[in-house]
């Protein structure tokens, strides 16, 4: 049975999957309006931002640079180590949070606005595929016709440029991890040279090609578990995109008196990219892109009647109250933002520019002369900075033990990204050895007063009372 | 608006919780084909790894990697003996890079001295060397330890490098000279030959 082209949307089926379990393909109608034009400000703005960090040197790396290679991550002027990983918490947990914050005042804005799913989608596979193919009708048409050159021409057309835009994204998206030059080198040799990076971007290309080729909303509805939880996130009072339905109800004819102002023009259904209808309420599909409020607004207009029949709205505000902004839920999420940030800004404040490990050298814990008790350590210095440091190391134990130690003479120099092994031992003359005692590692570099790294480690020995028997 | 789907789209099933129903829709196709693919695989996994001669086994694996690194640390060592070594300790700018190896990072003279003139460890300018007096001896003990191992010499092997190793032994040969050592004494049989 051939699926007919357009669908008018229920509660009890998702449009874009077919009785049959094949995907429904929507084709949402060309629109204009306020939001539609800073939704596409907003997308280009991010596509730039996304394409442009790698390009973007700050203190001599790329804004951007997760350098997997090398195991350092530069952000925006900042080098970490990956002993510094453990920040990265409080950067997956204050996006989460924050995501849930901006869910709970407007709604899920992210889908609609931010999402790089939409944002590529909208703005970049659908205005190519408008571009060659027609408007909405044009392309339903287009899906009807089993074969015709037109047809292989069109969708060639299309798929090479979705393809090689894919290719593109992938590679920005590699630069991200292995910088741009390396990219470039990479990309002028043999695929057998670097066949990893080469799959790597083979794989991302495809998926990226399937997802905005033919999976598209799929992603949003079945797969992504935002929607999914939209209900615990929101509340009466949180922004959505919504229909009034008190002003609206029940749709007829504009000359009915017992209509209200919905005039049942379905123009809010055909340009929705997920197909829902948004005058049956929210709904897990909404991605609130915002593109009914266009479409309304621009019927409403038509007609001379008030815009705002679709529109930004709370549950409290349908109902005739007032949405409130101060509540449980903005007031404690606030809190623990505020909270979450300071142990966040705590925790980074604590990051040095450079890094001490202190280990124990490799043999014996402690080695016995005839006259002393020895301990051999190694301490891993890591430089982040992109200059040469010389670095001075010393050690301090309590008052009253007496130890002699070798290795620190000299400063350590380090150069820019090096990370080194420097070696020193402690040692102990075994009448003075009254057991374990912890001495502290410092080191610090005489041009950086703020530079002060300290490690504190056990000296061992054996047990005093069997060495000096 | 609110249209009543037919009952040819869905089923509702009859259970009820919480006062929720729920239609028993068919699944998407391309869900359910990760489903059977998933099914393919998994037998495709299984089979694999029950037969073990399809794949290489870890233990294998690791091992392949260690002859791998062992062949190219011999291969960076290039030729090496000690007529070699006391050639690389007539050569400056091979001492003066042994010189900074020895006195950087603490790494050899923290127990051997700035004027190698020992501590910790032995003293590296007298004329009685402990495990031979012959260069591939000294080379022996750095790459691979004392054999004595209660003293603390470890391998430096990993730190170092066979090419660091070459230079720091030649820049405490070019405290020596071929027949000095020669005539030195050496409190075991030499090692390394």
């Amino acid at each position: 049975m051939p699926q007919q082209d357009t669908k008018r949307p229920n509660r009890s089926l998702v449009t874009t999957i077919n009785n049959d379990g094949s995907h429904f393909c929507v084709h949402p109608a060309d629109i204009k309006g306020r939001f539609v034009r800073l939704r596409r400000i907003v997308g280009y703005a991010l596509i730039a931002f996304f394409v442009g960090l790698p390009w973007i040197p700050i203190n001599g790396h790329p804004a951007v640079f997760l350098d997997i290679i090398d195991r350092r991550f530069h952000l925006f002027g900042f080098t970490l180590s990956f002993q510094d990983t453990w920040l990265l918490f409080f950067v997956v947990s204050g996006l989460g949070f924050s995501l849930f914050y901006i869910t709970a005042l407007f709604g899920r804005v992210w889908c609609g606005w931010a999402c790089p799913q939409t944002v590529y989608l909208e703005h970049v596979y659908r205005r190519i595929e408008r571009w060659i193919e027609g408007d909405a009708n044009a392309r339903r048409k287009l899906d009807r016709i089993t074969i015709s050159p037109e047809k292989i021409l069109k969708r060639t057309l299309k798929y090479t440029i979705f393809f090689l835009v894919s290719f593109i994204i992938a590679h920005i998206f590699l630069s991200y991890f292995v910088s741009l030059p390396l990219l470039w080198r990479m990309i002028t040799l043999s695929p057998a040279e670097n066949w990893t990076s080469f799959l790597f971007v083979f794989f991302f290309t495809t998926v990226l090609f399937i997802n905005f080729a033919w999976f598209r909303e799929q992603l949003c509805i079945v797969i992504c578990p935002y929607g999914r939880f939209q209900s615990a996130l929101i509340d009466d009072h949180t922004k959505n995109v919504a229909y009034d339905y008190n002003r609206g109800n029940p749709p007829g004819k504009r000359n009915d008196p017992a209509a209200g102002d919905c005039i049942d023009c379905h123009r809010c259904v055909q340009v929705c990219p997920t197909g829902i209808d948004i005058r049956q309420g929210l709904q897990l599909e909404c991605i609130g892109c915002s593109a009914c409020i266009d479409a309304c607004d621009e019927i409403m207009e038509k007609v001379h009647t008030p815009k705002g029949l679709i529109r930004y709205a709370s549950d409290a505000e349908l109902k005739g109250g007032k949405t409130q902004w101060i509540r449980f839920r903005t007031i404690s999420y606030t809190i623990l933002l505020f909270i979450g940030a300071i142990i966040a800004f705590q925790a980074f404040s604590t990051l040095n520019n450079t890094s001490i490990a202190v280990i124990r050298m490799s043999g014996s814990p402690y080695y016995l002369t005839a006259d002393s008790v020895r301990n051999q350590y190694q301490v891993r210095l890591t430089n982040k900075t992109n200059a040469l440091i010389q670095l001075k190391g010393s050690i301090t134990a309590n008052a009253e033990q007496a130890f002699t130690t070798n290795g620190f003479e000299r400063a350590i120099s380090l150069q820019p990204m090096e990370e080194t092994l420097a070696t020193f031992v402690i040692t102990v003359p075994k009448q003075s050895f009254t057991g374990n005692f912890p001495i502290a590692v410092e080191v610090t570099n005489p041009e950086d007063p703020t530079l002060h790294l300290t490690q504190t480690v056990e000296f061992l020995g054996p047990d005093p009372k069997l060495l000096n028997r | 608006m609110n249209q009543k789907p037919s009952d040819q789209d869905t089923k509702l099933r009859p259970h009820t919780y919480d006062g929720i129903q729920e239609y028993d829709n068919r699944l998407p196709n391309w869900w359910l084909w990760t489903f059977y693919l998933a099914v393919i695989f998994s037998f495709l996994y299984w089979f694999i790894w029950a037969d073990t001669s399809f794949l290489i086994d870890d233990e294998t694996s690791v091992e392949q990697k260690i002859a791998e690194i062992e062949a190219i640390q011999l291969a960076a060592v290039g030729e090496l003996n000690n007529d070699v070594l006391w050639a690389m300790s007539k050569n400056p700018t091979i001492v003066t890079e042994g010189k900074v190896l020895f006195e950087g990072k603490g790494t050899c003279f923290t127990c051997h001295g700035l004027q190698l003139e020992g501590g910790t460890g032995l003293n590296l300018v007298d004329q009685t060397w402990k495990w031979g007096n012959q260069p591939m001896s000294v080379y022996t003990v750095v790459s691979q330890g004392s054999p004595d191992t209660s003293k603390g010499m470890i391998s430096w092997m990993n730190q170092l490098g066979p090419d660091g190793i070459k230079k720091i032994v030649a820049y405490i040969l070019s405290h020596h000279s071929e027949e000095s050592m020669q005539n030195a004494a050496s409190e075991n049989p030499p090692i390394g030959l």
